[in-house]
């Protein structure tokens, strides 16, 4: 066999891969519209956030804390979310959905959330509000389990099995998109018009990318409404498109309501691309229309430009999210490159039995190796220490200076990337992310070519 | 002086005493905001916490350290790589950091043997690695680990190793200030005094408060150099463990944030009778009499006039350059905890602009007197901002530029107000002759950007002017200057290198005898 699968053998982490729980519920809170979540626990959980999601977008989102302080750490701190939810409602006065997010702290003490919630339903909103349309939403977020990637997956189910209501058929399917980008976003739009499918996005985060308007003061916000969520109970089918991202809301509606399912595949290069259409096909009778066949023309007359001229066989590490690490690794398959080293960092015990895991462990024939609850010191103590050659690194900016102190060209990729400019705005999936992969990764070897002086003379008549 | 209420809090009274507007003639004697209290909940406030404040803001800036937080791995994750604290060390500080990832089990059964592998893993992985700092989190902090009871039982096992722990979990107090406090005072009790450090001058000094924000500590240094002062340790930017150990050994400590590190200061005062001077490193007049008085206290003034005259030469002309330029331009000047006062009356005096409003997210009553009786008339001061708070500020106010983080600075651009990163500077360092042009230069690109101005055409609405190709930062700024002003032969756009501190560090200074040498010879 020539994948194996290890966990790291370290018990502690240097230079994390991610950040931890609430990070992915508040990820998943500012895709829905009217909504501010509260996150129950001391300041930093929601600032530093707050500040990574600025980092990423370039744009500021809204996100408030609980403010525990030291007597709410000893005496319970349940009435700093009372008071939070008032203040909110006052100041906010067109917040509909609070989500009560709870971090390591708060899950310590033992605040009851979930009973807070029923007494402000019971008491606050009746009395001070009455008439006005208010979703308090507990969710439970320990920091100490899981990561940001499995509080996003907890934190969309949570959302939708609040508000999934069965009605009439709404002849639309739900695409959960998982952790992605606004460009993404896009892509993914622009397929499922192609196909003539109607659908419900989870979420609708094109506006990510907000703009500059005359007018002033336009907060980013998610587009994804109550109602949206709602209707969720109504598709004719759900499609996650991330495993770790939103598989869990597809099991939900299927167990709950009936409704048929597809987790997966990631669609990153294009294979995953034409599974996906396959799927969308299958689940709506529509046929792939011819333009898509010539948009994944344009995209494979791309892709075959640098291929085997230049990205076949070089060695590839990639860290990140898990199902963009794992869609990445098979489209550099595609494309000849070897991703030698795959970093997954955290510790869910599901990995094992990803169909996808286990299709590199059967059918690979070189050498790779994947780390779970993997930190980027897995991946620099091998360059450094251990003798790993890689020609590229697809990961996010943390691994920044790795790539930098080896001399290594990265493609950034997933999140969070704040040290390249509008990163946000290019989809890795679909046949445009395809496309936008290929010749990004193709690029930025080219400049590398071209700083080291390694062959740079051959780009002369490409 | 009266309070003011934003419109968006009048559902918050509370928040009333939090903000006031300065009156003519008015000194703080008539009101003063209130200070470091507990935030409200919900507000949006733009407080972190006391880890950040101890971990992040003094603790990390160390450069020679394996920095670990005991807890979940989120803590560490969000204060790595989120500031611009440099080292002459390839910084290490800012490259690595080190989470023991607390799990479930171990909120259950305690962590401390867990922390324990961490240590060992750590100082592994990094073999010439042999000083630590370990922080406390809000989850080990509950859980009750005993970490320095861990950090002993390395430090005996591992004679070469020193491991620093500092206990202030994000709960603990309003805002990042309670962190503050926690490690000023964890340092002091636990690692000032236990090494020697070797005395090279007359003239001894430990430099404090001081985070070498995109080289402002080596800047600094770079003068105290040239004076022939050792500088016995920084606390904490580009400052090494083991000469932060030795403290106690300095004449004299030149503090310059007073919001973080006064209270080492205080300590080194009372158990070792050392001085403290507050100086400044931003502005020519601040620095300058900043230098004169450390001089003073050495009775080496002529070193200090030496560099003042030199200095002020060099970079006078650019200053003004930017000053008729920038003349009664409005900033809101909205940092964390004391660059209000660090700032406001010295933007005034030397770049000609008029502080609008103040204010301060964790700073503390001091810090609002300081900055309210240095801003301009009229201007508005805020405690413990808030997100619609600052909104509504900035829509009366329309400053011309704000001058606060990260985020706050992207709802700014929005609003279609420049902003410049007070925390962690554009192309800093601000401090110093050279980088207070560097900060001109800075607001003043952001002011005359052409694209701002764009930004503030409705395409839709006005009328479109199609006569002009392109603008210059120039073409705006100089449209009312005078002729003498505009053709001046003396003063000049900034002329330094895009990088300032690379040369500073290979840097030969004069050698000044010490006077037991010169009594030899």
């Amino acid at each position: 066999m020539y994948c194996e699968v290890n966990e790291k053998e370290r018990t502690g982490v240097i230079n994390p891969i991610f950040t931890c729980q609430p990070c992915g519920a508040q990820y998943a809170s500012i895709g829905i519209k009217e909504c501010i979540g509260i996150v129950h626990g001391g300041q930093g959980c929601v600032m530093f956030v707050r500040l990574l999601f600025s980092q990423h977008f370039k744009e500021s989102f809204e996100i408030a804390s609980s403010s525990v302080h030291e007597d709410g750490a000893i005496f319970g701190a349940l009435d700093r979310v009372e008071q939070a939810v008032d203040v909110l409602l006052m100041r906010y006065p067109n917040v509909k959905v609070i989500p009560i997010i709870s971090t390591c702290s708060t899950e310590v003490i033992g605040d009851d959330i979930d009973g807070v919630v029923i007494k402000l339903n019971e008491t606050l909103l009746p009395e001070k509000y009455p008439g006005r349309e208010v979703h308090l939403i507990p969710i439970h977020t320990p920091s100490f389990v899981g990561s940001m990637v499995s509080g996003y997956d907890l934190a969309v189910k949570d959302f939708v099995s609040y508000f999934a209501k069965k009605g009439e058929s709404n002849n639309k399917i739900n695409l959960i998109t998982g952790w992605v980008n606004p460009g993404d976003v896009t892509a993914l739009k622009h397929l499922l018009s192609e196909m003539d499918v109607d659908a419900n996005v989870l979420f609708e985060i094109e506006a990510f990318d907000s703009p500059l308007m005359p007018s002033g003061n336009h907060v980013s916000h998610g587009d994804t409404t109550v109602e949206d969520l709602i209707d969720t109970a109504n598709a004719i089918g759900t499609i996650a498109l991330n495993r770790y991202e939103g598989g869990k809301t597809a099991e939900y509606l299927q167990k709950e309501f009936d409704i048929p399912m597809i987790i997966g595949p990631t669609p990153i290069g294009i294979r995953n691309t034409d599974t996906f259409l396959k799927n969308l096909s299958e689940m709506t009778g529509k046929p792939i229309p011819e333009s898509l066949v010539r948009e994944r023309g344009i995209a494979l007359d791309a892709i075959t430009d640098v291929t085997h001229m230049f990205l076949a066989d070089k060695k590839v590490a990639i860290y990140g999210n898990p199902d963009l690490v794992i869609g990445l690794a098979q489209f550099c398959l595609d494309m000849e490159m070897k991703p030698v080293l795959l970093l997954l960092g955290d510790d869910n015990p599901n990995y094992k039995d990803d169909p996808r895991i286990q299709e590199f462990e059967k059918n690979l024939d070189y050498k790779m190796e994947i780390i779970t609850n993997a930190d980027l010191w897995e991946l620099e103590n091998r360059i450094k220490n251990d003798g790993l050659e890689v020609d590229l690194i697809l990961g996010h900016s943390k691994g920044r200076f790795t790539a930098m102190d080896n001399n290594i060209p990265m493609v950034r990729v997933g999140f969070p990337v704040y040290d390249r400019a509008g990163m946000y705005r290019y989809p890795v999936v679909g046949y445009a992310g395809a496309m936008w992969l290929a010749e990004t990764i193709a690029n930025t070897w080219f400049v590398d070519m071209e700083y080291k002086k390694n062959r740079e003379t051959i780009l002369n008549v490409w | 002086m009266p309070y003011h209420l934003f419109k968006c809090s009048e559902s918050i009274p509370e928040r009333e005493k939090h903000s006031v507007i300065k009156g003519p003639g008015e000194d703080i004697t008539s009101a003063l905001p209130l200070g470091y209290l507990n935030t409200i909940p919900g507000s949006l406030s733009e407080r972190g916490c006391a880890y950040c404040g101890a971990k992040h803001v003094i603790g990390t800036p160390m450069k020679d350290v394996i920095h670990m937080s005991h807890g979940p791995i989120g803590c560490t994750y969000d204060t790595w790589q989120t500031k611009r604290y440099i080292s002459d060390n390839d910084n290490f500080q800012l490259k690595y950091t080190f989470a023991t990832d607390m799990k479930e089990q171990n909120i259950v059964f305690g962590a401390e043997k867990m922390l324990k592998k961490n240590i060992l893993e750590a100082f592994k992985a990094f073999p010439t690695m042999k000083r630590m700092t370990i922080y406390q989190t809000c989850a080990s902090a509950l859980i009750g680990d005993d970490i320095g009871a861990i950090a002993d039982e390395i430090m005996e096992e591992m004679p070469d190793v020193d491991i620093f722990v500092c206990n202030s979990p994000g709960f603990g107090g309003p805002s990042q200030s309670g962190g503050h406090h926690k490690i000023n005072i964890a340092w002091m009790n636990q690692k000032v005094g236990t090494v020697e450090p070797e005395i090279t001058s007359d003239y001894v000094i430990n430099y404090v408060g001081e985070y070498n924000i995109q080289g402002d500590q080596e800047v600094m240094q770079d003068f105290f150099k040239r004076m022939g002062i050792q500088i016995l340790s920084t606390f904490t930017g580009n400052g090494s463990y083991d000469d932060l150990r030795g403290m106690h050994r300095a004449q004299l400590n030149v503090l310059e944030c007073a919001r973080s590190a006064e209270y080492i200061c205080n300590e080194l005062r009372v158990r070792y009778g050392i001085p403290r001077l507050d100086i400044d490193g931003f502005g020519f007049e601040p620095l300058s009499s900043s230098l004169r008085k450390v001089a003073m206290f050495f009775g080496i003034e002529d070193r200090a006039e030496a560099i003042i005259t030199e200095e002020t030469a060099r970079w006078k002309p650019e200053l003004d350059w930017y000053k008729a330029r920038l003349t009664h331009k409005k900033v809101c000047l909205w940092p964390g905890g004391s660059k209000l006062w660090h700032w406001a009356n010295v933007l005034h005096e030397e770049m000609g602009i008029d502080i609008v409003s103040v204010y301060t997210k964790f700073g503390h009553q001091q810090d609002m007197e300081k900055g309210i009786s240095r801003c301009e008339e009229g201007a508005l001061a805020i405690d413990d901002p808030n997100e619609l708070e600052n909104m509504e500020a900035m829509e009366t106010l329309e400053p011309d530029i704000i001058l606060t983080g990260k985020r706050p600075g992207e709802v700014a651009k929005k609003v279609r107000v420049p902003y410049l990163n007070a925390h962690a500077y554009h192309n800093g360092p601000w401090k110093g002759y050279e980088g207070w042009v560097r900060f001109a230069r800075d607001i003043y690109n952001g002011i005359y950007s052409p694209i701002h101005k764009l930004s503030l055409l409705d395409i839709s609405k006005d009328e479109i002017p199609t006569d002009v190709g392109f603008e210059t930062q120039r073409m705006l700024s100089d449209v009312n200057l005078s002729d003498e002003v505009k053709n001046s032969t003396i003063l000049r756009e900034y002329t330094g290198e895009y990088d300032c501190i690379k040369g500073l560090r290979d840097k030969i200074y004069p050698e000044y005898l010490t006077k037991k040498v010169s009594e030899a010879v």
